[in-house]
């Protein structure tokens, strides 16, 4: 009876000692994994959000055990303050939008890369007899507010010796409706970024009065009025390293093939975008996509992209936009920079 | 206890209370139980209004905002009075435009902005339009309701008198229903103003409306919010007003 009962005890503790082996050794293996697979994403048609619709679309985070939902936004702001809020998790958002949200302090999120550089796919398009800047004077133009495309006007304006307030009228129209308004003669000019930049100035009477390349930080910084910056939930980053980890070098990796093989990439995108695919490798054409690589050199040290959006940022309380700059460099999160 | 002095004890303690709120939402935010992003501070929001007000913007935005709202909804009243007068007292007329009603009545303000852009442009006109298609039907109904709502006796008493159907609108109806048409055009007013974020979605540069939704696009949340207070205190402003305009109208029924 001792006999079996001791047999029996060796068993047990014989086979509690496997469980706790396999168990260690399946944690020693899956201690890179993502820790929370299911990863909520908030874009647009914009260029921005190209790379993490390439790499939904061909699976680049799925081989990494990440599934990413592409939520929609139309503004930045929208999806800014979805991000705040909880409801999702990484972004690509425009500067002003993300320096707004810095300048009312919110710590929420963090900065941790700028995928693209664009500078001829987003304008003021004005009608053909606007043949300059100064021609505006005692027009109608129209800009979404709080966008990149408003800030280039506000830019262009000042560099021409115009007050938005006393020597035109600025208008706040959204890009989608600015086609109609500029066909019926309600407007004499608008500032637009792609797909809508591509159809306003591909419609009879129109002409591209300046793009982004003249907006007075690009000639130093190489940096539109609006560029691009990834963002993370502050509190997600904490909670989810492995998964950061895995959606950053998916998202990198999807940026190396918007280089590599645009035409593939192309036919996904069109699914985002309904451009045609002649417009789309157009687009894809006029996009300097920055790679993993070169991350650390514009966010971290020597860090130029984040001098320009400080002086972005300074842009803005100059015209009123925002109360204060902040100091954009406590936003960064540098252990997340490639 | 006087009836004055009930009404000056109910008063003290709506003033009180007001300031026990206020002083609470401070305190949560001072002690940082509340994000500023998502709810700041009222001190917050005043300090916004005072530099508002030192700038000039707030009285610009406000008067625009009124403006709209004021055209679009005399508009909408005075199209919707003569008109839901006749309806109320023809069944025939109701049973031809009830349908169109039916339809019309449930549509918010902002269904109607790509229609207003397509028709209208980016005009002031648009931003008038979309404050009467806001108002327009629910006034109508209440119009029609108060009409309906007169003494049928009274009207076959015109009649048997001599009265012409023109007569007993003018003579019989209208001064019957007005009070309840007053009433109920006080009501359609606050629902006027809330069509004015809508209104102002689209090209405008100035309002309540813009105001709060730049705000937004910024993240000033208290500018968000001193643009919903400013509504809510203009719609008082002019209560006020309406209600010295309702007496002189209606001397029989103070």
């Amino acid at each position: 009876m001792k006999r079996k009962q001791s047999a029996r005890t060796g068993y047990l503790v014989g086979l509690l000692a496997a469980v706790f082996i396999i168990a260690g050794a399946v944690n020693a293996v899956g201690s890179d994994a993502p820790e929370k697979v299911t990863v909520v994403y908030g874009g647009s048609s914009w260029l921005g959000h190209y790379p993490a619709w390439v790499g939904i679309e061909k699976g680049l985070f799925q081989k990494r055990g990440l599934g990413v939902l592409f939520q929609n936004f139309y503004a930045s702001s929208g999806r800014m303050g979805s991000l705040v809020a909880g409801d999702l998790d990484f972004a690509s958002t425009g500067c002003i939008s993300g320096i707004a949200l810095m300048a009312s302090g919110n710590k929420g999120f963090m900065a941790f890369g700028t995928p693209d550089s664009y500078a001829t796919v987003e304008g003021l398009i004005a009608k053909e007899s606007i043949k300059d800047i100064k021609d505006l004077k005692g027009k109608k133009v129209a800009a979404p507010f709080a966008s990149s495309a408003h800030v280039l006007v506000l830019d262009l304006l000042e560099q021409n010796g115009l007050d938005p307030e006393k020597d035109l009228t600025l208008l706040n129209l959204r890009v989608n409706e600015m086609p109609a308004a500029m066909s019926s003669g309600e407007i004499d000019a608008c500032a637009a970024w792609t797909p809508h930049f591509n159809k306003l100035l591909n419609a009879p009477g129109n002409h591209l009065l300046a793009d982004d390349t003249q907006f007075s930080l690009y000639k130093k910084y190489r940096l539109g009025p609006g560029p691009d910056l990834l963002v993370v939930r502050k509190e997600f980053a904490k909670k989810y390293p492995n998964t950061c980890k895995a959606f950053v070098e998916s998202y990198f990796e999807a940026v190396d093939l918007l280089i590599q093989k645009p035409e593939e990439c192309a036919d996904v995108l069109v699914k985002l975008t309904n451009l045609s695919k002649e417009d789309q490798m157009s687009v894809l054409k006029d996009i300097q996509w920055i790679r993993g690589s070169e991350q650390k050199a514009l966010m971290v040290q020597p860090g130029k992209f984040v001098e320009g959006m400080q002086r972005l940022a300074e842009f803005l309380v100059k015209h009123k936009q925002i109360d204060q700059a902040p100091n954009v460099k406590d936003w960064i999160a540098e252990e997340m920079v490639p | 206890m006087k009836k004055e002095d009930k009404g000056v004890s109910y008063l003290v303690v709506s003033v009180l209370s007001l300031l026990i709120f206020l002083f609470l939402w401070e305190s949560l935010c001072r002690m940082g139980f509340i994000e500023p992003l998502f709810l700041p501070a009222p001190t917050k929001i005043l300090a916004r209004a005072v530099k508002m007000i030192e700038n000039g913007q707030l009285i610009q935005h406000t008067l625009a905002s009124t403006r709209r709202v004021m055209v679009g909804f005399m508009v909408s009243s005075l199209v919707a009075i003569p008109f839901g007068i006749f309806l109320g007292s023809s069944r025939f007329f109701m049973a031809v435009f009830d349908p169109l009603i039916s339809l019309l009545r449930p549509l918010p303000s902002m269904s109607w902005i790509p229609l207003s852009l397509l028709w209208l442009g980016i005009s002031e006109t648009q931003k008038y339009s979309i404050v009467f298609m806001g108002s327009f039907a629910p006034s109508l109904l209440y119009i029609i309701e108060a009409t309906k709502s007169i003494d049928p006796l009274l009207i076959r008493a015109a009649r048997n008198l001599g009265a012409s159907k023109l007569d007993v609108m003018r003579e019989v109806i209208l001064p019957g229903a007005l009070p309840q048409i007053i009433a109920g055009l006080k009501v359609m007013l606050g629902i006027a103003w809330t069509c004015i974020i809508s209104a102002e979605l689209v090209a405008a540069r100035e309002g309540l409306g813009f105001m709060i939704m730049n705000g937004k696009e910024y993240f000033q949340t208290d500018t968000v919010l001193l643009g919903m207070v400013m509504i809510s205190i203009t719609v008082m402003v002019i209560d006020i007003v309406f209600r010295k305009f309702e007496r002189s109208l209606l001397p029989w029924t103070r």
